[in-house]
């Protein structure tokens, strides 16, 4: 049994406890990943429940949708299939997977309000369900990810370790979002709306679609300051058997870092709070 | 038995709650708020506040078995959330040695659309059994209910008794050192009732501690051995069952 042995709450002891505290639930978490993998799991499962395909469709609806835009954009922008459609569909399920991370944060705390207002669960649990259930999702795509990628031959110049150190590096970017939103989210029932319809316009201002342009003074401002694009490029690049660019990597590095310090501080000094806003 | 000594120490508690209103949970409300400087109408002073709970302070050792009187809104319930660590004190400090199994809300984790199985997985592993010991412990757990062929049924399925039923069988399927309850759980037929009952006494004879919230004073009387009054958040000192009478007396 892992249930808490010993349990010490005490009040407000000055922003160092708080720290401590924070940190406490966070490695206090770390053991109840087993917990965090089943709700994932047992969300995915049941958002199928009754579908003959099941979960399935994640897969096949997806494959539709490459298959429709890649076909589409190839026409319309007179761009061979062979460029297009591994560019497309890369694009989709990455940020697919961006996108929905940091939606779907919004509801991390909001829909675990009756296990948070009685259970000593570590709220970091939540956070980790949030990213596995992504996890999964992006496991049944990972299907036309390969399909793509042998179908076109790019198989043979991708950089899978680059790529990999390219997904690494979004998650943690796409981590501390997920928690920041939760946080204001569960404070201030606006936020979802807010996040909407910021993701939905960060992905016409992000190539998913299209193939960045670097000649105009304006893009060039656009892809520099916009996070999403360094992440989509730092994961979808390498496979394509093209580098990122250096500065990618310092910008999600640098973002990632600045990120997790500012959100875990807002996450120690709201944490106790949180179970109330609910 | 386990050789740690159970205990919840309470020190001078105080826990109050924040309370937003629909209003102060708009963006634009807290924004129009900063932006004239907190002039806007009598909601400026940030959040109300309600003090649920005023400078507790209680010790229970192994063998006790604390029933919580009080009217709606006296602060039993939040006594419990906070003994469960769900929520932090403002002020003092709570200490339990021992594992918790809060068992205030039977629908918890519970989903109407999955089958009696996989809740029973599911509400497992929320209460902290890994799932060795939840397929360890399932044949119990299933013959408990008596629900037989209708385990594998979505829950949705269900008659309110039912799906009680295995709430009921899945929450007190735990191994615990403190249990706290709210209310009783008193569900399903009179048989059912008869075998929860059996079922509840022997949770209660394995766990260290009991606190147990209710209005009933005879469902008190019959499981608790002390009692604590609370009254608008102020507790009376942990007293006797015998005085139980004395105690109600003094309201």
């Amino acid at each position: 049994m892992q249930t808490t042995q010993h349990m010490l709450r005490t009040g407000r002891r000055g922003t160092l406890h708080e720290f401590g505290m924070a940190y406490g639930d966070l490695r206090a978490s770390i053991p109840k990943l087993g917990l965090a993998w089943t709700l994932a799991s047992h969300d995915v499962v049941s958002r199928y429940r009754g579908s003959i395909l099941g979960p399935f469709w994640i897969t096949l609806s997806m494959a539709v949708m490459v298959l429709g835009i890649g076909f589409l954009y190839s026409e319309l922008q007179h761009i061979s299939l062979q460029e297009t459609m591994p560019f497309v569909a890369l694009g989709i399920v990455f940020w697919g997977m961006i996108s929905l991370v940091i939606i779907e944060g919004c509801e991390t705390f909001v829909h675990a309000s009756g296990m948070l207002s009685q259970t000593a669960l570590p709220m970091f649990t939540f956070v980790w369900r949030t990213l596995l259930r992504n996890m999964v999702t992006l496991l049944h795509h990972v299907v036309i990810i390969v399909a793509v990628l042998v179908w076109f031959g790019f198989w043979r110049t991708m950089n899978l370790p680059v790529a990999v150190l390219g997904l690494v590096l979004t998650l943690l970017n796409i981590g501390w979002m997920s928690l920041a939103v939760a946080i204001m989210s569960a404070r201030f029932r606006d936020i979802p709306q807010i996040v909407t319809s910021v993701m939905q316009f960060s992905m016409f201002m992000t190539p998913v679609f299209w193939k960045p342009d670097f000649h105009s003074r304006l893009m060039q401002l656009v892809l520099l300051y916009n996070p999403f694009f360094h992440m989509l490029d730092s994961i979808r690049s390498p496979l394509l058997g093209v580098a990122p660019a250096l500065h990618t990597y310092l910008i999600l590095i640098a973002m990632a870092f600045l990120g997790w310090l500012s959100t875990f501080t807002m996450f120690a000094l709201t944490r106790r709070r949180i179970v109330h806003y609910l | 038995m386990k050789a740690p000594p159970v205990s919840i120490t309470v020190k001078d508690l105080t826990l109050r709650f924040p309370v937003y209103g629909v209003d102060a949970k708009s963006l634009k409300k807290h924004l129009a708020r900063v932006a004239v400087g907190g002039q806007l109408g009598k909601s400026h002073h940030g959040t109300a506040e309600v003090t649920a709970i005023t400078h507790l302070s209680m010790q229970l050792k192994a063998g006790d078995r604390l029933g919580l009187i009080g009217h709606n809104g006296s602060g039993k319930t939040t006594l419990l959330r906070a003994l469960s660590g769900a929520y932090e004190p403002d002020e003092g400090q709570i200490e339990v040695e021992g594992r918790i199994a809060p068992l205030l809300d039977l629908s918890l984790g519970i989903d109407p659309s999955a089958t009696g199985l996989e809740n029973i997985r599911l509400r497992g592993r929320i209460a902290g059994l890994t799932a060795k010991e939840i397929d360890a412990k399932m044949d119990e757990i299933g013959k408990f209910t008596g629900l037989g062929p209708f385990l594998a049924m979505p829950l949705k399925t269900y008659s309110a008794g039912m799906s009680a039923r295995l709430a009921f069988a899945v929450a007190t399927a735990v191994d615990a050192d403190v249990l706290l309850m709210d209310e009783w759980i008193a569900v399903g037929d009179a048989d059912f009732q008869k075998i929860a009952h059996q079922r509840l006494l022997s949770l209660v004879e394995r766990a260290g501690i009991l606190v147990l919230a209710s209005h009933d004073l005879d469902l008190i009387r019959l499981y608790c051995n002390k009692v604590m009054r609370m009254d608008a958040g102020v507790a009376s000192p942990v007293t006797d069952i015998k005085k139980l009478s004395e105690l109600m007396a003094e309201a």
